[in-house]
């Protein structure tokens, strides 16, 4: 009597369709509309480096909005189309890249966080011949051996942040220093990088080991560290090998016999640190808390706004990255990567976008990016909320570079 | 050196205790139930998180004692609703289905929590080593183990001297038999994956005082116990928790000479021990075939 139309599994499995069916697409769309200037990120949403990816999402999405709300890019709506690159599957990268590319025909390509996975990606893009911003993957060859004419990076080479903190380092501290690695691209080209600016300033490398990726556990390095007696012990680890590492290194109270310190650190795992943890001397790529300097408190708000917390240098990868591609395809009065790319070649990005003490441009003959770097330490509580870091010295990214010849990168142009 | 690998040994035990507490609630509902429960990281993190919300209303020791019972109880939950239909079936098909669960909890903890690590901060003076000298013995160290041995030593009680505990070791060996005797199964199982769940958080609440509290934590510490019940052998809690001392020690040895090599180490061991012993050290032969 009672007939029903409906079973609960029709429901069920409806239901489950509906939701299956949420997958395939990508992560966010905005603006979508058939005449737009289309740009790719493929960047890290889910595993280690879930965070930092996110934050580089954030910051593109803020740049995109203010780009379409200045007129887009050439006179089209610019859009953005997310996707999830994984923390460390090349294979997957290289894929949603293809997929971006091929499928829904982006203008420009944006990612990686991981370093292994930019290089990766800069393959495709470059054999595709489209421009591609490098956001945060860090590794020098990206710019360096590596380097394309189409690929642009907006992080720093790990050499430059090297060469940045040495000098502190071992006027202040001593010349004995132990390595705690990350064991990947990253890693290694910083750890070779902090060798060699430390060298030169006459300070030593008295042991160092290599940790995996997605390490734990940090005890059993920490005790040779120790074993080895050096004045500073140098974390190149990042996001959470970092968080799992200096908690550690505090839990042993290392820090009152041997310095702690570093090349890179993000105002990411300095928040997710507990207050006691936030210690050492570091290079941040961007800092939040410029003083005096115009624009940024703009920014820094505008950030504010979508995630109720000050911005992080990766928020600034992402607007700058966003950024660039309007700026270039404005130059060149083009679409086409070699065009724009040519007209990136010693660009200098405005102060609104460049948000810094020193002027950005993105050096030619390498595609780097020329910002400035922020020495100091990390801080339990600032002034303000969320003010984890006393920067003490501010270095222009040009003096810390050395030259292009140094990168190693020699650039070829498509006939 | 003798002092540096007598420091890793003892290191290596107490990371060993941490990896055996998580491998024990793994291996109790391995033994009883068949379940191969790959989500168990995600309810270790849930502990985790759910401890790092309660600690500003209850504090460390009040989160320490809730986080574990709560998530106990959504463990009950999980297994009544989705475990339960899959009970006397395939394997495989748990497997497929807390493996996805894994990714659902990372997933939903990143949604409700956030992307980024978290400051799980633990009492003060716990946090201090206990001497210069022995500067890895710390407080929170030697409590974590001391709470290991507790809640190891509160299994073994519950399993040998309560009618519960005597249950559920009937039924590892033969459940068929238990439910002719007029015991409802169905309970039993419920009750002895809670029991797994509840040790899942606990491990969680004490990893987050440790490691940073991030949604991965719980699948970057989900492989040691696997390799821990293997290693030690399936159907044995004893094993189990030879297994996790003994990877740890292996892994803290392995960081003195090679420390790239410290997580490679215990899938070496693993291998060594399929080869040579697949039951496990202290398994039993045929189990889950």
């Amino acid at each position: 009597m009672c007939a029903s139309f409906v079973t609960r599994r029709a429901v069920v499995k409806g239901g489950l369709a509906a939701a299956a069916a949420q997958f395939p697409r990508p992560f966010v769309v905005t603006a979508r509309a058939a005449d737009t200037v289309k740009i790719g990120l493929d960047n890290p949403l889910t595993g280690t480096y879930a965070a930092p990816g996110k934050n580089e999402l954030i910051g593109c999405q803020l740049a995109l909005d203010e780009i379409n709300a200045k007129g887009g890019v050439l006179g089209r709506m610019a859009e953005l189309i997310s996707e999830d690159s994984t923390s460390g599957d090349a294979g997957t990268a290289v894929q949603k890249a293809r997929k971006l590319i091929d499928g829904d025909h982006v203008d420009f390509l944006l990612g990686n966080v991981n370093s292994a996975l930019s290089l990766a990606m800069a393959q495709v893009s470059n054999e595709k011949g489209i421009l591609h911003i490098v956001p945060g993957g860090h590794t020098d060859a990206v710019t360096g051996a590596s380097c394309h004419w189409n690929v642009f990076r907006v992080c720093n080479m790990t050499q430059m942040e090297a060469n940045a903190v040495a000098a502190s380092l071992v006027k202040e501290y001593g010349k004995n220093f132990y390595y705690i690695t990350p064991d990947y691209a990253f890693g290694h080209t910083l750890e070779d990088g902090m060798v060699r600016a430390i060298k030169a300033l006459g300070g030593t490398r008295v042991g160092g080991d290599l940790t995996p990726l997605g390490s734990t556990d940090f005890s059993a390095v920490l005790i040779k560290a120790q074993a080895a007696n050096p004045d500073v012990i140098v974390f190149l680890t990042q996001g959470e090998d970092m968080i799992n590492a200096l908690k550690q290194a505090v839990q042993f109270g290392l820090q009152d016999r041997i310095h702690l310190a570093g090349a890179q650190q993000e105002l990411e795992p300095l928040e997710g640190l507990p207050p006691e943890a936030r210690i050492g001397t570091w290079v941040m790529e961007w800092y939040w808390n410029q003083p005096g300097v115009p624009h940024v408190d703009a920014f820094v708000d505008a950030i504010k706004k979508r995630t109720g917390r000050v911005p992080t240098a990766r928020n600034w990868f992402g607007y700058v990255s966003g950024w660039t591609c309007a700026l270039a395809a404005a130059k060149a009065n083009s679409l086409k990567a070699v065009d724009m790319a040519k007209a990136l070649q010693d660009f200098h990005l405005p102060p609104e976008i460049a948000l810094g003490p020193n002027p950005a441009f993105y050096r030619a003959g390498q595609n780097q990016l020329m910002a400035t770097l922020f020495v100091g330490n990390a801080q339990a509580k600032g002034e303000a909320d969320d003010d984890l870091f006393k920067v003490t010295k501010t270095v222009a990214g040009a003096d810390a570079a050395g030259t292009v010849e140094d990168s190693g990168c020699k650039m070829t142009w498509p006939a | 050196m003798t002092q540096l690998l007598l420091f890793n040994v003892f290191n290596g035990l107490i990371v060993g205790a941490f990896y055996a507490l998580m491998a024990l609630g793994l291996s109790l509902i391995l033994n009883l139930s068949g379940i191969i429960n790959f989500a168990h990281g995600g309810f270790l993190a849930l502990g985790a998180y759910l401890a790092y919300t309660l600690i500003p209303w209850i504090g460390f020791w009040g989160a320490l004692i809730v986080a574990p019972l709560l998530t106990a109880a959504l463990g009950l939950v999980v297994e009544r609703v989705l475990i339960r239909p899959l009970y006397g079936g395939d394997p495989l098909y748990s497997l497929l289905l807390t493996f996805g669960l894994a990714y659902i909890f990372e997933d939903l903890s990143r949604l409700v929590w956030g992307a980024q690590g978290l400051p799980f901060a633990v009492p003060r003076w716990l946090t201090t080593p206990l001497s210069s000298q022995f500067f890895f013995l710390t407080g929170y160290r030697l409590f974590m183990i001391a709470i290991v041995a507790v809640a190891v030593g509160g299994l073994f009680a519950i399993l040998g001297y309560t009618r519960l505990g005597m249950r559920i070791r009937a039924g590892t060996r033969d459940l068929d038999t238990v439910a002719t005797l007029g015991v409802n199964t169905r309970l039993l199982r419920s009750l002895n994956f809670g029991l797994g769940i509840y040790i899942a958080g606990l491990a969680g609440v004490l990893a987050a005082g440790l490691l940073g509290l991030s949604p991965t934590i719980g699948s970057s510490l989900i492989m040691p116990s696997f390799v821990a019940i293997i290693v030690g052998g399936l159907g044995s809690l004893l094993g189990t928790l030879l297994g996790g001392l003994l990877i740890g020690v292996a892994s803290g040895l392995t960081a003195v000479f090679l420390p790239a090599a410290q997580e490679a180490i215990i899938y070496v061991m693993m291998g060594l021990v399929l080869l040579a012993r697949p039951r496990g050290l202290l398994g039993e032969e045929g189990r889950l075939h």
